[in-house]
């Protein structure tokens, strides 16, 4: 006798069973960022490479009137206070849906779009009055290689914000199910983080 | 036994079936259950593995006698470059995904993946990634001509025309669909066993899909990257590698190579994986050192993340960085010599049955450990030093990637025919088919191993007339054509198979894993009811019970 002839007594799947105590979707989303991370990783290979080992003789380099490229990291700073603030304002969104406080949630979400839109904005203004372009030398391709990579993932994160603050107006996420919310979330807060580390390897080392 | 679940309607048939049998074509795409996803990855890859096929006999062809007119200087250089990307991106990898569609959630008692949306997405990434990158051939100048690793600066400063960036945007769409199958594959592993199975009593092949979707989750980016370089590079005037503008060549080397190396372990970890699972149900003994076997798996993957730059010991590294490159090379052949030992250990006093599955498990191990050997003469960098580059390379690589991986897909192919379809492939031709393919493999690559020893370079089109070059080089060919007669014999299996094969029961091979629990081919809900696992081989478990309770 098979083994297998036991298995059909009766009908239809058995109930799913969860071997972990993690959501699904939360632990994909952590690996999709472990993912990130590396992508970022890469670039910031080619950054240090470029600086450290090719070993260029002056850093940044000196343009057509013999002045070093400038970095506007004081511009970069306040635009990444902004940044950082988003942050805090999505978990508070978080945390007011949580505690079922839909005003707080849909306030939260709105203040959050809003300041990662100003970011993306300041960050197009700089771009256009930087005073180097895409093609001179390898030090702005990999200054426009981090923070396009960077400026890349806030605007699919503004998608993601835009996703969500409609949600919440249209009465989506409750205390008891807020995954939709915590996962944009998660990918947000990475998006902020990221940007603290470029900030720092881009403007001010 | 055929099943009765099949004839008899049911509550769960309304529920789950109604799709399931609804319009022949349309079910099929716009499925998103996870036998479907995964037989639609085994029959793409494989009209994938006849282009790359058909572009490797080309260039056998041309390599037949020196001076061949057959293929252009030009013509030859995309078709190795088309071959080798097709044989990597669009059958070795993906074909095991697509084992891993079908076989993890049935071999971990789930009722499907975890986000079995995601899965189809994968799926349909992967087609359209295979057609972006085939249809270079039509691009302007060609299809892309550097090779699968197109170096810098070939590839940016003189490949003109866009084959090169179809070959790019290909590989983009192809990373971002193996990515998503991966977090899939991590996922589900991590969340839908059923109850009872903890880590050690997953099946092998299980630690094994878990560990390439882990090593693809963290290098794939990394080619991302490199690529988007590249392509920026190509199209937008940066100077990521131009050591003009203060770039660097070598660092695209660190960056594919970061990749490249763990896309090999990639490639050959799901294969050990599949011979792990076929070798203790043909020699009809539990595996010898479950714990070694897995464990050793994840080991080998995490060297493969320390050994990128044995690769690139001719461009000049310090004496330090080689010899540390080379010691961690080599340390990987403890790991592997772990797996290929517990394999010869499971069939040591093994009561062995030769059928097709297990003939071609057994072939792997001699091929692969062959492949192995000669591995490990390369990572010695002195000896790269004056082998790198010839056919001796080419020799290698086919050993562990035709020989391993593509040997073990074929042993998986005939030894879960019978659940994919219902239906056993015949034995006879198989064994044919397996005979052509071994000795037509050895023909065609053992001689090249000698062609790479008296200097030949590889990725060249022709090569000067007289000596043993000429003589080898014809061996090489017939042996190459001998392998596609194989593999027609497979082809005609399929069809004879689909027609008129043998029905199979739902434990043809009286297999010990949880797949055979159900029948074949698996209803759309997989399972109607599981045993509680309790050791690593709940079949076993289930029929001892069984035996017990008829002699009562």
């Amino acid at each position: 006798m098979s083994a297998a002839a036991e298995a059909h007594e009766h009908h239809g799947p058995p109930p799913i069973h969860y071997s972990s105590r993690i959501n699904p979707a939360v632990l994909g989303i952590f690996l999709f960022i472990g993912s990130e991370i590396m992508l970022f990783g890469s670039f910031f290979t080619a950054y240090f490479f470029d600086r450290i080992v090719a070993n260029p003789a002056q850093w940044p380099p000196l343009n057509e009137a013999g002045v070093p490229f400038e970095r506007p990291w004081f511009l970069a700073l306040i635009n990444t206070l902004i940044l950082v603030t988003s942050s805090f304002t999505i978990h508070w969104a978080t945390v007011s849906c949580k505690k079922g406080n839909r005003a707080g949630l849909q306030a939260g979400m709105v203040l959050t779009f809003l300041l990662g839109l100003t970011f993306l904005l300041t960050q197009v203004i700089e771009y256009h009055r930087i005073g180097f372009n895409t093609n001179d030398t390898a030090f702005a391709a990999t200054f426009f290689g981090l923070t396009g990579l960077h400026g890349c993932h806030v605007f699919i994160g503004l998608l993601i914000l835009l996703v969500i603050t409609i949600r919440a107006f249209r009465g989506h996420f409750s205390p008891s199910a807020h995954h939709g919310l915590e996962v944009g979330g998660i990918y947000w807060h990475f998006v902020d983080v990221m940007w603290i580390v470029v900030y720092v390897t881009v403007y001010v080392l | 036994m055929a099943s009765k679940a099949n004839h008899h309607p049911s509550a769960a048939r309304q529920r789950f079936g109604s799709d399931w049998r609804a319009g022949r074509i349309t079910a099929w795409l716009t499925t998103v259950d996870h036998k479907r996803v995964g037989l639609l990855y085994i029959w793409t890859t494989l009209g994938f593995f006849a282009v790359g096929g058909v572009l490797a006999l080309l260039m056998r062809a041309q390599l037949a006698t020196p001076n061949e007119n057959f293929l252009t200087r030009g013509s030859y250089n995309q078709v190795l470059t088309i071959h080798g990307t097709t044989m990597i991106f669009l059958v070795i990898v993906p074909i095991l995904a697509g084992f891993g569609n079908f076989l993890v959630p049935l071999m971990i008692g789930a009722r499907d993946m975890a986000f079995p949306r995601l899965n189809a997405l994968s799926y349909w990434l992967f087609l359209l990634g295979g057609i972006v990158l085939l249809s270079s051939f039509w691009a302007g100048h060609g299809a892309a001509q550097g090779g699968w690793t197109s170096y810098v600066p070939l590839s940016t400063l003189h490949m003109p025309g866009h084959g090169e960036d179809f070959w790019i945007l290909g590989l983009h769409i192809l990373s971002i669909s193996s990515l998503v199958g991966a977090i899939n594959f991590i996922v589900t592993i991590h969340n839908m066993r059923t109850s009872g199975m903890t880590w050690t009593r997953i099946p092998l092949f299980i630690w094994a899909i878990l560990t390439y979707a882990w090593l693809l989750v963290i290098v794939l980016p990394t080619l991302s990257a490199g690529l988007t370089m590249m392509l920026l590079d190509r199209q937008w005037g940066t100077h990521f590698f131009d050591p003009v503008h203060g770039g660097s060549p070598i660092l695209y080397q660190h960056v594919f190579w970061f990749f490249g190396h763990p896309e090999v372990y990639i490639m050959i970890l799901p294969a050990m994986g599949i011979i792990s699972e076929i070798i203790p149900v043909f020699a009809r003994k539990p595996i010898f050192g479950y714990k070694a076997v897995a464990y050793s798996t994840v080991g080998i993957a995490f060297f493969s993340l320390l050994v990128w730059a044995h690769h690139m010991f001719s461009t000049g590294l310090p004496v330090g960085l080689d010899s540390f490159f080379m010691l961690s090379s080599m340390v990987i052949a403890v790991p592997t010599g772990v797996k290929i030992f517990n394999w010869l250990a499971t069939l040591w006093r093994g009561n062995i049955s030769f059928d097709t599955p297990m003939l071609w498990s057994l072939g792997f191990i001699g091929v692969f450990t062959l492949g192995g050997l000669s591995g490990i003469f390369l990572a010695a960098f002195p000896i790269d030093w004056q082998l790198t580059d010839t056919y001796f390379v080419v020799a290698h690589l086919h050993y562990v990637l035709f020989g391993g991986s593509m040997f073990a897909v074929f042993a998986g192919l005939y030894y879960w025919w019978p659940k994919m379809f219902g239906r056993l492939l015949d034995e006879r031709l198989g064994k044919l088919h397996f005979a052509l393919v071994l000795i037509g493999f050895n023909v065609t690559f053992l001689p090249q191993h000698f062609l790479g020893l008296l200097g030949m370079p590889r990725r060249v089109y022709t090569y000067r007339p007289g000596g043993i070059w000429e003589v080898y080089n014809v061996i090489s060919t017939v042996g190459s054509f001998l392998m596609a007669v194989g593999m027609l014999v497979f082809v005609l299996n399929v069809v004879i198979t689909a027609r008129s094969g043998r029905r199979a029961s739902n434990d043809p091979w009286l297999a010990d894993t949880l797949e055979w629990y159900t029948t074949s081919p698996p209803p759309a809900w997989n399972f109607d009811r599981l045993p509680y696992i309790s050791n690593a081989r709940p079949l076993r478990d289930v029929r001892r019970r069984l035996e017990a309770e008829r002699w009562k």
